[in-house]
């Protein structure tokens, strides 16, 4: 799916070797496939072993995602609607914020270095390589000391710091890919330099935009630490929503949890399937000789 | 009227001087060429023209006005950069017709240039395409296209034909002679291959470690090269320059070469003011060394010879004389009588020989 491009001179591999990937591919696809299936089972068919690849397809799990149906008979909403909107707001928010810092950084880091660049970048860097459990406490005590803690800004803050060590480092590589030449050509050409940044470095990068943003935004959605700790009742995340919906009285509902998964993935697939083209054009390629 | 001015001119990176106090003079409607190896400062002394850099000293006058500090934009001045440097997210139309966007022309006005640009280059049939999809050939002339649709006073073009193969690299360099004399603009062109300054320049100035060394028409940088390095520059294949001794008395100066003495050149006059036993460079070009001993014009001498070159319808021969190697150009036909180890009867006529001081590097004459 992301190799659709055929480089001449390179042969494409034979039947055997074909199969052999397809082979290796399904065994890590097998988890995702189990959980999709699941999703879609009963509880009787999803507890049966061997496990059924034929049923009759069911939508209760997806409902039951959303509405709870009390002793009474009544549909009680769960909330899921709530978190998987916090997720996608979160993530969405936070990971642009980084990009639009982490780019204009970038730009700077790369065109207009300063005395020690590469110390900076280096210290940037620095603030990925600790755990998160090791930073959570001070980050715990800093919200609650700015009431930043279980609101919307707080996590979309967090979420960007999150992510904007990794976009600075991602844009400067493409920034110092780009023809300084290029650049002092549209000089020439009269423009200032606010427009040389909007007009001629950034639509040679959405491709590297792309990239970083699809990367930026799986890491997010996937968090579950900080949103665990540092959310509220009224912002938590679908991540965490998942771990609550795991320990019930009556044991694990796979069928469930196999549903919220499964919608889960729905975003990221979607992001990552909408930007695949701008992910494989090299809109630079072939116009500047080195 | 001088459209460009360059006086004085220092440009540093970090520590190294990429130009050191250059000085340069172009009138209006020339043709010049500023000719000069790798890293002698041509590339930098021109983006400091047109104002991407900024001169560390020195200034840069534009049609009298100085501009030493002004910006990029009010120059009107216009570059063609050694790797073309387009736009590659515009289309070729979009390319040509970006300096105008800037200038707020009109759509019309700027369709109309555009087209006009794209006519006289032959680009008509490419503009909807992107310029990855272009040829070489292709690219060149949109950056050139480019650079003259918003009709710059003065056109800098950085090695222009460098990325060219050698074909095309023929063609474009007679189109930059018909651009020129059609258009009568004023043009410095950089370049590290003295084929191309030599045929395209009506004045060459030749660059060394970010200074000028010599200005003049081809036949003044041929004639008479003011030190070793120039007239190495110059000419293909270089000029011998072979290690000498000032002999003779004052008043008669002789020139003691490993193979033969000679007196009498058109330095034999300067060469008096250097004392007996001083070191100099004898210069002597490949075709001006002859196998035809019965001109009585100067020494006669005997070359073994020691490599062929053949090009064709000339035959570069690396000669060996009494330990020292020279090369010597002959036609094809004369050349095939020769093979490694053969002895050829030389000589040459002293009014094209050069003498160089050793030390300095000055031409003596």
């Amino acid at each position: 799916m992301f190799f659709k491009k055929k480089d001449r001179g390179i042969r494409e591999a034979g039947w055997d070797r074909t199969l052999i990937t397809g082979v290796v591919g399904m065994v890590y696809f097998a988890p995702v496939f189990w959980i999709i299936l699941n999703a879609f089972k009963t509880r009787q068919d999803g507890l049966a072993t061997p496990p059924k690849l034929f049923f009759t397809p069911s939508m209760d799990n997806f409902f039951n995602v959303f509405y709870r149906i009390t002793d009474a008979g009544d549909h009680v909403a769960t909330g899921m609607g709530l978190y998987f909107f916090n997720s996608i707001f979160a993530a969405g928010a936070g990971v642009l914020l980084a990009l639009v810092i982490g780019t204009l950084a970038a730009y700077g880091f790369s065109r207009y270095p300063l005395r020690g660049n590469d110390t900076y970048l280096f210290v940037i860097l620095t603030t990925r390589m600790l755990p998160p459990i090791v930073v959570i406490i001070p980050i715990f005590l800093m919200f609650r000391v700015t009431g930043l803690s279980g609101s919307y800004i707080g996590i979309i803050l967090l979420y960007a710091m999150f992510n904007l060590a990794f976009s600075v480092w991602m844009m400067k590589s493409f920034f110092d890919e780009l023809s300084t030449d290029v650049e002092d050509a549209a000089r020439l050409d009269g423009i200032n330099e606010i427009k040389v940044f909007f007009k001629i470095c950034i639509p040679q990068l959405t491709a590297g935009l792309a990239a970083t943003a699809v990367f930026a935004l799986i890491l997010t959605w996937n968090e579950f630490l900080f949103a665990l700790l540092l959310t509220g009742n009224d912002t938590r995340t679908v991540p965490v929503a998942m771990a609550r919906a795991m320990g019930g009285q009556l044991g694990v509902d796979y069928g469930l949890l196999s549903a919220i998964i499964t919608l889960f993935l729905i975003p990221v697939f979607v992001v990552t399937y909408m930007l695949q083209n701008h992910l494989l054009r090299g809109v630079t390629f072939g116009t500047v000789k080195k | 009227m001088t459209a460009l001015h360059v006086q004085g001119l220092v440009k540093h990176f970090d520590n190294v001087r990429a130009v050191d106090g250059l000085d340069m003079d172009v009138a209006d409607g020339e043709f010049f060429a500023l000719l000069g190896p790798s890293a002698s400062g041509k590339t930098t002394t021109l983006r400091t023209i047109c104002g991407i850099e900024q001169a560390d000293a020195g200034n840069i006058f534009l049609d009298g006005k100085d501009m030493t500090t002004a910006q990029v934009r009010d120059r009107g001045v216009a570059m063609v950069f050694q790797t073309f440097a387009l736009y590659p997210h515009l289309s070729i139309f979009d390319n040509l017709a970006f300096p105008l966007r800037e200038q707020k022309l009109s759509r019309a006005d700027i369709a109309t240039r555009v087209g006009e640009i794209a006519e006289m280059l032959r680009l008509t049939h490419t503009l909807d395409r992107k310029p990855g999809t272009a040829s070489g050939g292709e690219q060149q002339r949109i950056a050139i296209g480019r650079a003259l649709v918003r009709r710059p006073k003065l056109l800098l073009l950085d090695e222009p034909l460098t990325n060219l193969d050698a074909k095309l690299r023929h063609d474009t360099r007679a189109e930059f002679k018909r651009l020129h004399r059609e258009h009568g603009m004023t043009i410095v062109y950089a370049t590290p291959d003295e084929l191309e300054a030599l045929s395209l320049g009506q004045r060459i100035g030749i660059m060394n470690e970010g200074r000028m060394v010599q200005v003049g028409t081809v036949d003044e940088v041929y004639d008479s090269p003011v030190n070793p390095f120039v007239a190495a520059q110059v000419g293909s294949p270089r000029m011998n320059l072979i290690s000498a001794v000032r002999q003779g008395s004052d008043e008669n100066p002789v020139i003691e070469l490993p193979f033969a003495d000679v007196s009498g050149g058109p330095w034999a006059h300067a060469l008096k003011a250097f004392p007996v036993g001083a070191e100099v460079l004898f210069g002597i070009r490949p075709h001006d060394l002859s196998t035809d001993q019965s001109a009585d014009v100067g020494p006669k001498f005997i070359g073994t010879v020691h490599l062929t070159e053949p090009l064709g319808d000339i035959v570069i021969l690396d000669l060996v004389a009494n330990g020292t190697q020279f090369k010597l150009v002959l036609p094809e036909e004369q050349a095939v009588r020769y093979g490694v180890g053969d002895e050829l009867p030389l000589t040459f006529g002293l009014s094209n020989t050069h003498v160089f001081a050793k030390e300095t590097g000055i031409a003596i004459r």
